[in-house]
């Protein structure tokens, strides 16, 4: 053992200078750097994660806006069917409304027509009659009852059929 | 990019007065060493040029004394290494950042290196308890070693009371630092075997359970099943005995392994130095600092191999 320089009292040191290395490597650099090594590690995986969940929310927000897009698309066409069709509705009820105004316009107008027609017949008739009356009396020169006369005269007027209604 | 000219970076004439330097260095190395004057006798160069024959010293040399204790120089250059590791590491954990500049990067790859093998060896849980042992024998071994290396460390020469000596000596070439490493290592491996296993660890050293149980067997009636019961028991205690040999041995084995590799790099450069001073060296200087790595990767991961066998069962009992 001398040969080879085996010492208690060396051995003994060298042990404690390992187990002094060993505190102060503890101390200054397994403790540290162990617990930056994990801190980071937790860091990196935290914004993976971070990373992964955003990538996944953004999936999510395409899809939904795609979906967005394509309703209002549906909804705009189906808009514009409708308003399509209300305005043909409205067309073709101008145009049944315009044609029944029409109508009744022209049918007032005949009857105002038809009116006017025989108001006229009937004045006609009484100014004819007064006046014949007149004439008769003026030529046999004497008066007759002015309701005897009208009646005869109507009764001529009727059989004439000249100035007959309708 | 522009082609360059020249050879070796530089243009040619450099290049060959380089070439030429070398050349002549090299010529006066091995005449001036010992292969020069064997082979040639006394050219009568220069005294200072001539390295005398190395007496390499197994024992290391003590400088002084404090109280009754020695202090040698292999102690001191063991203090040396002490404060290089703990400065290194000491400047560059005092501010880390999460995003870490090139020195942190540097103590982190180193650290986080040994973590990883820990960690591959152990697995997860084992590997960080182990770290810290593991980590300060691999550092602790490397930085011997490689200060050991740094040119001229072995050249300052004091007077002690026992004559002169080296005031530096690598610690990894003095037998009690390998011993007292192999000494730690072997009581961290029991302890942890003792600490996860409790007393079943020491089953594997005294394998009793067959040779019990096959002799109950044989009161019991069974003759035949009980004797080669009580045979292979035997075998089992056997077995332990070699186990627990082979336990104490590795003190042994750590010990030399560490003490041989680099007590004899240490001579094989001094013999180099004393054959041929210049030139001759360099690449033993390579294979000296890959030998340094080795040695501390072999030991610290033999240490953490064998750690790991002890806190595992070893074999699953049937």
């Amino acid at each position: 053992m001398e040969g080879l320089g085996i010492h208690l009292s060396s051995l003994i040191a060298q042990v404690f200078n390992f187990g002094l290395l060993l505190l102060l490597l503890y101390m200054f650099a397994y403790k540290p750097v162990i617990k930056m090594l994990d801190q980071r590690a937790a860091k990196i995986k935290e914004s993976v994660d971070q990373t992964e969940q955003i990538k996944q929310q953004a999936e999510l927000a395409e899809k939904e806006t795609a979906r967005i897009i394509a309703e209002a698309s549906k909804e705009g066409q189906k808009i514009i069917e409708q308003a399509t069709q209300i305005g043909e509705e409205t067309k073709q009820k101008a145009k049944q409304d315009a044609k029944l105004e029409a109508e009744r316009i022209i049918a007032k107008a005949k009857l105002e027509i038809e009116r006017e027609r025989d108001d006229a017949i009937g004045e006609l008739r009484n100014a004819f009659a007064d006046l014949t009356v007149m004439a008769a009396g003026k030529v046999i020169n004497r008066s007759l009852d002015k309701e005897q006369h009208r009646q005869l005269i109507d009764k001529v007027l009727e059989e004439s059929n000249v100035l007959s209604k309708n | 990019m522009a082609k360059k000219k020249g050879c070796l970076g530089c243009s040619f004439p450099v290049a060959i007065v380089v070439v030429l330097v070398i050349l002549a260095i090299g010529v006066v190395s091995l005449l001036s060493g010992a292969f020069g004057s064997s082979l040639f006798g006394d050219l009568g160069l220069p005294e200072w040029l001539s390295v005398s024959v190395p007496h390499p010293e197994l024992p290391a040399a003590t400088i002084f004394h404090i109280g009754s204790i020695p202090i040698t120089n292999t102690m001191i250059t063991a203090w040396i290494t002490i404060i290089v590791l703990v400065a290194f590491f000491y400047f560059g954990t005092r501010n880390m950042k999460l995003i870490p500049g090139r020195y942190q990067m540097i103590i982190e790859s180193v650290i986080g290196y040994i973590l990883g093998l820990c960690q591959d060896i152990a697995g997860e849980k084992y590997g960080r308890k182990f770290f810290a042992i593991v980590a300060t024998i691999f550092l602790f071994v490397i930085t011997n070693a490689w200060i050991s290396l740094i040119p001229g460390i072995g050249s300052i020469i004091v007077h002690t009371a026992e004559g002169e000596a080296e005031l530096f000596r690598g610690v990894n070439t003095d037998i009690n630092f390998p011993l007292a490493l192999a000494l730690v290592s072997f009581v961290f491996v029991e302890y942890w075997g003792i600490k996860t296993l409790g007393i079943k660890y020491f089953t594997k050293f005294l394998n009793t359970r067959k040779l019990t149980s096959s002799i109950c067997k044989l009161f019991k009636g069974d003759i035949k099943g009980g004797l080669s019961g009580i045979f292979y028991g035997i075998i089992d205690i056997f077995i332990g005995l070699i186990e627990l040999l082979s336990e104490l041995m590795r003190i042994i084995s750590f010990t030399f392994r560490l003490f041989g590799n680099m007590t004899g790099g240490e001579i094989l450069m001094l013999m180099m130095v004393f054959l041929a001073p210049f030139l001759l060296a360099i690449p033993f200087y390579g294979l000296e600092l890959l030998v340094g790595f080795i040695q501390a990767l072999v030991f610290s991961s033999l240490t953490l191999v064998f750690a790991n066998i002890a806190v595992n069962p070893a074999h699953a009992e049937e």
